[in-house]
């Protein structure tokens, strides 16, 4: 493969990959209104276009047609600096996320991931932790008591369950045999058994830790609307504003979700019989029914954040850490020393 | 009920220096201000009148002693109500230390009238910025204010002072606060001892209207707590004074504007007790009356259940329970013809007859509205996340209900047996049969199970009111007929209605706790004296010590709890 060819290959991918992150984050508001809606027995934005599908649109031309204001002593380069760092890495996940099997196009074979690096979960852990800096910036710059707290609030809550969530990670990684998360979803196919089998705890409390970290209810004490208005996002207007639901509820969510799916959920591979094999009903889609798999899997999982979401209460800061250093983070360890019993027993 | 003749006499007996007096109505104990934290010491004390209803002051305009100050107190246990009485020049002893709810009547009688109160902790004015010269409440204090500031508008200020016709306003105005008087009275308040100091308010979702928090924070722990109210202040006891007794009623839509009806009935009854007519007012109105209010009293506390889940997080049971509430709008508004300042009752009766059907749709409502409840209660009541932010918050014991005045559900949550209803029936609530639900613990759980139930039991005594009405023809009066005209006039408007001289503290029990009238009539047509007991004001003032120590996050719970509409506070 070619110098130019290679390039033009990860060029692609990059326009593809931020085209349908970007595009389908703003077309799920849409289906979070409609879902929120119907759990709430009303039928939701009905207006604009059928069924509210041009609902995105018009949201979006009225966010970026607002008057952009900066609070006065507000600090300049650190309130925009905010946006960015929210945005930035919480995309930047995705480039280590396969998106299906391994296909043949033109006389190429191409991964449907951006980099394929020996290190891949790695990165997205690091890249979330990265996420909480845009919050912290964010409350701090804007000068405002209400965006501080809430800014605090995330930070000690990203501190907590990054923590919980590596360790609940390490579970499928010692399975696996590896950090590469195109090898991890290998690794599954391989052994025939969805992780989710062997790793149940770890499982949950990698959930809990997804929605702590995206902020999604019943971890949303980062922007509580009755005590903190919205939070750190209080002194936002405009699209600035609407940027930071769209990186922590969507785009984090996707990208979390996953890499859920990559670790416990087989990745693109289709059901599974554990230990026996794997059933597809889109067989005849051939290579392609991997991507239908693992969209039907984040969907899946998406559509259960959202379900929380819209039922449940919220819980108070101080019982959010003690639930993830003296419930989550146990557990995660007991999981840990029990996968190191398991995986020798696994052919590998 | 009045304190018994026989009370009165065992205090007389015991407290020689008093004087007593017993008419239907009321029940006084008069004493010397030098002799008043001792006789309010022993009658709460010794003859078990704990509960503290209201205080407040009287401007008699005497030369000598021109104030005469009443404390209304509440035995529980003998179920028994007694005034103490005395009169000041300019000052009165503090009651801090027997009520702490009696500092916050305080304050009131401070803002409004300029009592000075000797030994009181924090002498601030509990409405008007600190900075206001004027007490409003006095006698010579006009109606409409001292109109000595100048406030040109924004057409005078921008094109001069050249304005013709209705455009041409007068440019003085009466005093209103600019932000150096807001920035003063915040500083005023609170002596900062912690971290941050966070504005919670005027405008803020959690606050349930416009009350101004103050929390010292430490982090996000709360050392310590102060409430700035006046926000919502319209004089409504200035207005009642130069309002004939009929056509206040409109302002007491206003006051408690979730539960209007019940406000009006309040009212109502208490007027009617003044003229001694509760007897001949026809037993349909009775029940209509009865029914109406414990509709109202469901909407309230479904508008309570909404916003309270809304600040937890769970943000779908609102809907629920406002999709509820708009059924219980449409029949109140088919019934009376509005929806939030209804003013249906009338002295002496209601505005008129039940439309055609109206109990029909009543009783649909009412077949399916515990089925609702119960499915809510399945999201809420058992739910981990709910009891772990529900459990242990905001508790309070028997002696903080008796010691902070409070009345309603929160006083019900603690398990103090406090209703109105049951205790004073008025209207038709000695004739229907209901419970009254308790708490055990007083924590903001048991608060939220003692609504939940409430709302059951007026959906019961909604139905015996329903059946007792089926059983009416439609040719029965729903006003009553004064004997003798000439002395009564008893109308729907009302104009023409002359009350005796005499005083009565008469009290409805509200969704949001006891709303009391005490009502001072020198005879003819308009009250000398109306002063108002919010339950939601005295509620409120257990907020600073329930927050001690709690994190900001608590700071919704138990407000939501406590359940206070900043209407009735600021009145």
């Amino acid at each position: 493969m070619s110098i130019v060819a290679l390039g033009i290959i990860i060029a692609i991918k990059v326009v593809v990959i931020l085209a349908i992150i970007l595009g389908i984050g703003a077309y799920l508001t849409l289906v979070e209104r409609k879902v929120a809606a119907h759990i709430q027995r009303r039928p939701g934005p009905m207006v604009v276009g059928w069924h509210g599908l041009l609902q995105p649109l018009a949201d979006g031309i009225k966010l970026l047609t607002k008057e952009d204001i900066l609070p006065s002593s507000a600090n300049f380069l650190l309130y925009n600096l905010a946006i960015v760092m929210a945005l930035v890495p919480a995309s930047l996940v995705f480039a280590v996320v396969p998106f299906g099997p391994e296909i043949h196009v033109f006389g190429y074979d191409i991964k449907p991931i951006l980099t394929d690096v020996n290190i891949g979960i790695i990165m997205a852990f690091a890249f979330g932790s990265l996420a909480v800096y845009g919050v912290a910036l964010s409350g701090w710059a804007s000068n405002s008591k209400y965006a501080l707290i809430g800014a605090l609030r995330k930070a000690g809550i990203i501190i907590s369950y990054e923590v919980v969530i590596t360790f609940a990670a390490l579970g499928p990684i010692m399975l696996a045999k590896s950090l590469s998360t195109y090898d991890i979803v290998m690794a599954q196919i391989h052994q025939k058994v969805w992780y989710i089998f062997l790793q149940p705890i770890s499982f949950v409390v990698f959930v809990f830790a997804l929605l702590a970290e995206t902020g999604r209810v019943p971890f949303d004490i980062q922007e509580a609307e009755a005590e903190l208005v919205t939070g750190f996002t209080v002194e936002y207007g405009g699209m600035k504003f609407g940027l930071f639901p769209l990186v922590e509820w969507y785009v984090e969510v996707l990208s979390l979700s996953s890499i859920l799916t990559v670790l416990y959920l087989g990745g693109w591979s289709p059901i599974n019989i554990p230990f026996v094999g794997f059933v597809d009903p889109f067989f005849f889609l051939g290579p392609w029914s991997g991507f239908i798999w693992f969209i039907i899997k984040v969907t899946i999982l998406f559509l259960l954040v959202l379900w929380l979401h819209w039922t449940l209460p919220r819980y108070r800061i101080d019982q959010i850490t003690t639930i993830a250093w003296k419930v989550m983070l146990p557990l995660a360890l007991f999981n840990i020393l029990i996968t190191a019993f398991i995986a020798p027993l696994l052919r590998g | 009920m009045q304190a018994s003749e026989k009370t009165l006499n065992e205090i007389k007996l015991r407290i020689p220096y008093v004087e007593v007096k017993k008419d239907k109505l009321i029940s006084i104990v008069y004493v010397q201000k030098e002799l008043l934290i001792n006789t309010l010491k022993t009658i709460k004390e010794d003859f078990g009148f704990k509960l503290f209803i209201d205080h407040s002051v009287i401007d008699t305009l005497e030369a000598q002693n021109r104030f005469e100050a009443f404390y209304i107190l509440y035995n529980v246990d003998t179920k028994e109500r007694i005034v103490v009485k005395t009169k000041t020049e300019h000052s009165l002893p503090s009651i801090e230390r027997l009520w702490f709810a009696g500092k916050w009547a305080e304050r009131e009688a401070y803002d409004m009238f300029g009592i000075h109160y000797e030994g009181h902790e924090h002498l601030v004015r509990a409405f008007m910025w600190d900075t206001y010269s004027y007490f409003p409440l006095r006698k010579d204090f006009p109606l409409q204010g001292y109109e000595n500031v100048e406030l040109p508008s924004l057409n005078e200020t921008v094109f001069g002072d050249n304005l013709t016709g209705t455009m041409n306003y007068r440019r003085t105005h009466t005093y209103v606060p600019t932000l150096k008087d807001l920035e003063y009275t915040e500083k005023n308040r609170i002596k900062k001892k912690a971290q941050v100091v966070l504005n919670w308010g005027p405008l803020h979702p959690g606050t349930h209207g416009t009350m101004w928090f103050l929390f010292d924070l430490e982090g996000e722990r709360v050392v310590q707590t102060d409430v700035i109210l006046g926000q919502l202040h319209r004089g409504v006891e200035k207005l009642a004074e130069h309002e004939p007794y009929q056509q206040f009623l409109v302002y007491t839509d206003r006051m408690d504007y979730i539960s209007a009806l019940c406000s009006n009935q309040a009212w109502t009854v208490a007027v009617e007790r003044l003229l001694g007519i509760e007897d001949i007012v026809p037993l349909k109105a009775k029940y209509i009356r009865t029914m109406m209010s414990e509709l109202q009293r469901i909407n309230s506390h479904l508008l309570w259940l909404g916003t309270y889940a809304l600040d937890l997080g769970a943000l779908t049971i609102f809907l629920y329970a406002f999709k509820e509430r708009e059924k219980i709008m449409d029949i109140i508004e088919g019934i009376t013809g509005a929806r939030l300042t209804i003013s249906y009752t009338r002295i002496g009766g209601v505005r008129m007859d039940l439309p055609e059907g109206a109990l029909e749709v009543i009783e649909s409502f009412i077949k399916f509205f515990p089925k609702e409840l119960k499915d809510w209660e399945k999201i809420l009541s058992r739910n981990r996340i709910w009891l772990k932010r529900n459990k242990d918050v905001g508790v309070l014991t028997k002696e903080d209900i008796f010691f902070y005045g409070l009345t309603g559900a929160v006083a019900r949550g603690s398990g103090v047996f406090y209703d109105i209803r049951k205790l004073e029936p008025y209207d038709a609530y000695g004739m229907v049969d209901f419970d009254v639900p308790l708490g055990e613990n007083g924590d903001c759980y048991d608060r939220y199970l003692v609504r939940v139930e409430e709302m059951r039991q007026s959906v019961r005594i909604i139905e015996q009111c329903v059946q007792k009405l089926k059983t009416m023809s439609k040719n029965e009066p729903f006003m009553a007929e004064s004997q003798d005209p000439k002395k009564l006039r008893l109308t729907l408007d009302g104009i023409g209605l002359k009350v005796p001289a005499g005083e009565v503290y008469s009290s409805g029990e509200n969704p949001r706790g006891e709303l009391g009238f005490y009502i001072n009539s020198k005879g003819g047509l308009k009250p000398y004296r109306v002063k108002i007991r919010p339950g939601s004001f005295y509620n409120l003032c257990v907020y600073p010590h329930l927050m001690e120590n709690r994190y900001v996050a608590d700071a919704v719970t138990i407000l939501a709890s406590l359940d206070p509409v900043v209407g009735e506070i600021d009145r």
